[in-house]
């Protein structure tokens, strides 16, 4: 009898001090963030969407080619596709495509780069409509030079050095000056120079960049493509404005190079 | 002043506003039907109008009920929903209209447009009653409690029962019949062991709540809901809460009779003393058991076992939708305003103001400000303010929400019961407390001077 009433009482101030534990909780600050409103406040090696960044000061893009991601990936979620230029002999970069509804964001692919191309962007939102566009190709995939600046700097990687000082005591040696603008105009056509543009005008203008390309494989996806187009570019521009990226600046910059 | 300070004058905000809002609306829908249309009618027809006024003084009454239930639902519910926030630690909506506040203005206007589905293999017609059933006990069982919350209102006299109480717990087991046949109607294996955990233990619960109500009533003498309101007036001392009456003696010795006031109520000395002090622990641990039971009695958490979702999916109201779904969710909130009602009339004191008269008349203003009321036009031509009234159903009201809050809080902390506990603990624990505090308040209030 004597244990039962003490139980009772115990079990009543539990109760008592569940409540008040409870009842304190409103002078608590909410935890909740308001996440689309208010972006989230990421750690810089937060290991986001994969993208390649290009040299922060020439725009150079700084794949070579070297495949070591491909290798490494567990998923096998990378395809890289390069050949060897018949004249540098290096290899020169055609395609790089990563499929990120397969890929698990390990980020081994970033550790093993030798050039700090590969990247982990703070960008997570990555949510589409189909298997297919989660496939991301190298236009999509390359940064454009503003956005390489802003994760050099915040991941706190070593800038790279400028691609033609490479050349540059080659050409000093022995190969003539054609050799040397060669590797510098050959990226900066192909990728981050097709990248820039886009990047330059708003989102709209992106639009009609990619239904053209797909145009030429498949024209019956191309409504289809203008669609995706827009939240593919919107990430990009709350991205900016979340990092405090002035985005006035973007144009500026792009300008004289186109 | 707090780091929450904003969430809580959110809160509080809402609260006032609402609560201002819904009252006013039902008493001006009140006072239209049953005060100025039988006045312009009397005024313009003579005696051809008094039989439409007596059918208007009946009516308003229930209409008043119903224009209350919906409103004061979807004001509990957000309300509910924001202190949980609250108490969790997170927002609550903010996304529908200012602070999110028309959150179940929208949830309402949703439910009612959903389709309506019977599942296959229901009984159709058993599955459109068990809402309407788990519905209609919870409009009419109010009604006998209008006149005790509204201090005897001229307009709400003509409901009170002699029996009330009895009235309104008969009304309140009835809602059983309507979790089970809802359960059984639907053809879901999870909603008929909902509907069936429900009857087992609102049968259980039943006892120890309605033994627990015995007890005041048996200290009050009486089943009259407005009779035991009245006997209560006088501050916090003479409640039922605290001793039935059995500490009215020192109350009148408070007010001003001294001694001889002590020495008529505890006229044994001692043993009256001893008596007064278990009166107050029985009814005390009354209290405690009758909410208890009413937790269970109305399926709130920690007593929600017919609806667990991670259980049973929903229970007995996992094969309903749109407007059935909206009627179970309505009489769930108000009965559970109905059964803080009852707390606040049979417990609470009602209307009374827990502050003595004998105090509260010396401070200054207070007795002026109740005369200037009084002498208004709108108490004494247009009849909308009854000051023997006013006062005492704003107090209801404080009651009734902070018994609602109080819910909610509960349902913040405490976890769900499991199915063989809750058993246990209302058999072999609940029953006999109530029984043990039934006989010693038989006993003990024969050496005291109390209400009955």
């Amino acid at each position: 009898m004597a244990n039962l009433i003490s139980r009772a009482f115990g079990g009543l101030n539990e109760v008592r001090r569940g409540l008040a534990t409870v009842f304190k909780h409103t002078f608590r600050e909410p935890i909740t963030k308001n996440y689309p409103d208010e972006m989230p406040d990421l750690a810089p090696h937060f290991r986001g969407r994969l993208a390649l960044t290009v040299n922060p000061e020439t725009g150079d893009h700084l794949c070579i080619s070297c495949k070591q991601c491909e290798r490494v990936c567990p998923d096998k979620c990378i395809e890289i596709t390069s050949h060897k230029s018949p004249e540098t002999n290096k290899l020169e970069l055609i395609d790089f495509k990563i499929d990120h509804g397969l890929c698990m964001f390990c980020g081994l692919c970033t550790e093993v780069c030798p050039t700090l191309c590969i990247i982990n962007t703070n960008d997570f939102e990555m949510a589409d409509y189909s298997r297919e566009s989660l496939i991301y190709d190298l236009k999509k995939l390359t940064l454009s030079q503003d956005e390489s600046a802003f994760y050099f700097d915040r991941k706190e990687m070593p800038l790279p050095k400028p691609k033609p000082a490479k050349p540059a005591p080659a050409a000093a040696g022995a190969a003539p000056a054609a050799v040397a603008a060669k590797p510098a105009a050959v990226p900066s056509v192909a990728a981050p120079g097709a990248d820039a543009k886009p990047e330059t005008e708003a989102p709209e203008a992106k639009a009609p960049a990619d239904s053209k390309t797909v145009e030429v494989k498949k024209p019956e996806v191309k409504a289809e493509v203008k669609e995706e187009s827009k939240p593919e570019a919107k990430p990009e521009a709350k991205a900016e404005t979340k990092t405090d990226e002035p985005k006035a600046d973007e144009p500026k910059a792009d300008e004289p190079k186109a | 002043m707090f780091s929450n300070g904003d969430e809580i004058f959110k809160i509080s905000r809402l609260t006032i506003v609402w609560l201002a809002g819904i009252f006013t609306i039902v008493w001006m829908v009140c006072w239209a039907l049953g005060i100025a249309l039988p006045m312009l009618l009397t005024q313009q027809l003579g005696d051809k109008a008094a039989l439409t006024n007596e059918i208007l003084r009946a009516a308003t009454p229930v209409i008043a009920i119903l224009v209350f239930i919906p409103i004061n639902a979807m004001f509990m519910v957000l309300i509910e929903r924001r202190a949980l926030a609250l108490w969790t630690v997170r927002k609550g909506p903010n996304r529908v209209g200012p602070d999110g506040n028309f959150q179940t203005a929208a949830d309402a206007v949703k439910l009612l447009l959903k389709e309506d589905i019977t599942p296959t293999g229901a009984d159709a017609v058993m599955h459109t009653f068990a809402p309407i059933l788990f519905f209609a006990p919870s409009v009419f069982g109010a009604v006998p409690l209008l006149a005790a919350v509204t201090n005897n209102h001229p307009l709400f006299r003509v409901l009170n029962l002699p029996t009330g109480i009895f009235f309104v717990l008969a009304a309140g087991a009835l809602p059983v019949v309507a979790l089970v046949m809802a359960g059984w109607a639907s053809n879901n294996k999870y909603s008929l062991v909902g509907g069936l955990r429900s009857a087992a233990q609102a049968i259980s619960y039943e006892i120890p709540l309605v033994l627990s109500l015995i007890t005041v009533c048996l200290m009050a003498g009486t089943l009259d809901l407005v009779k035991i309101t009245e006997q209560q007036a006088g501050g916090i001392l003479n409640w039922n809460l605290l001793g039935g009456g059995a500490l009215t003696g020192l109350n009148n010795a408070l007010a001003g009779g001294g001694a001889k006031a002590l020495a008529t109520s505890y006229f044994m000395g001692p043993i009256s003393y001893v008596c007064a002090g278990l009166l107050v622990i029985s009814l005390i641990i009354s209290f405690w058991l009758y909410l208890t039971g009413a937790c269970a009695e109305i399926n709130r958490i920690p007593f929600d076992l017919p609806e667990a979702e991670s259980e049973l999916v929903s229970g007995y109201n996992t094969e309903y939708s749109g407007m059935k779904f909206a009627i179970f969710f309505l009489a769930e909130f108000t009965n559970l305003f109905i059964v803080s009602s009852i707390t606040t009339v049979m417990f609470l004191g009602g209307g009374d103001n827990p502050i003595p008269p004998y105090i509260l008349n010396n401070i200054p203003g207070i007795p002026q400000m109740v005369a200037a009321i009084r002498d208004s036009y709108f108490c004494s031509t247009l009849h909308i303010i009854n000051p023997e009234t006013f006062f005492a159903t704003l107090w209801v009201i404080a009651k009734v929400y902070g018994l609602v809050i109080f819910a909610v809080l509960i349902r913040g902390t405490l976890p769900r019961f499991r199915i063989d506990q809750l058993m246990a603990f209302g058999w072999k624990r609940l029953i006999p407390l109530s029984l043990i505090v039934f006989i010693i308040v038989v006993f003990a209030r024969e050496f005291v001077i109390c209400h009955g």
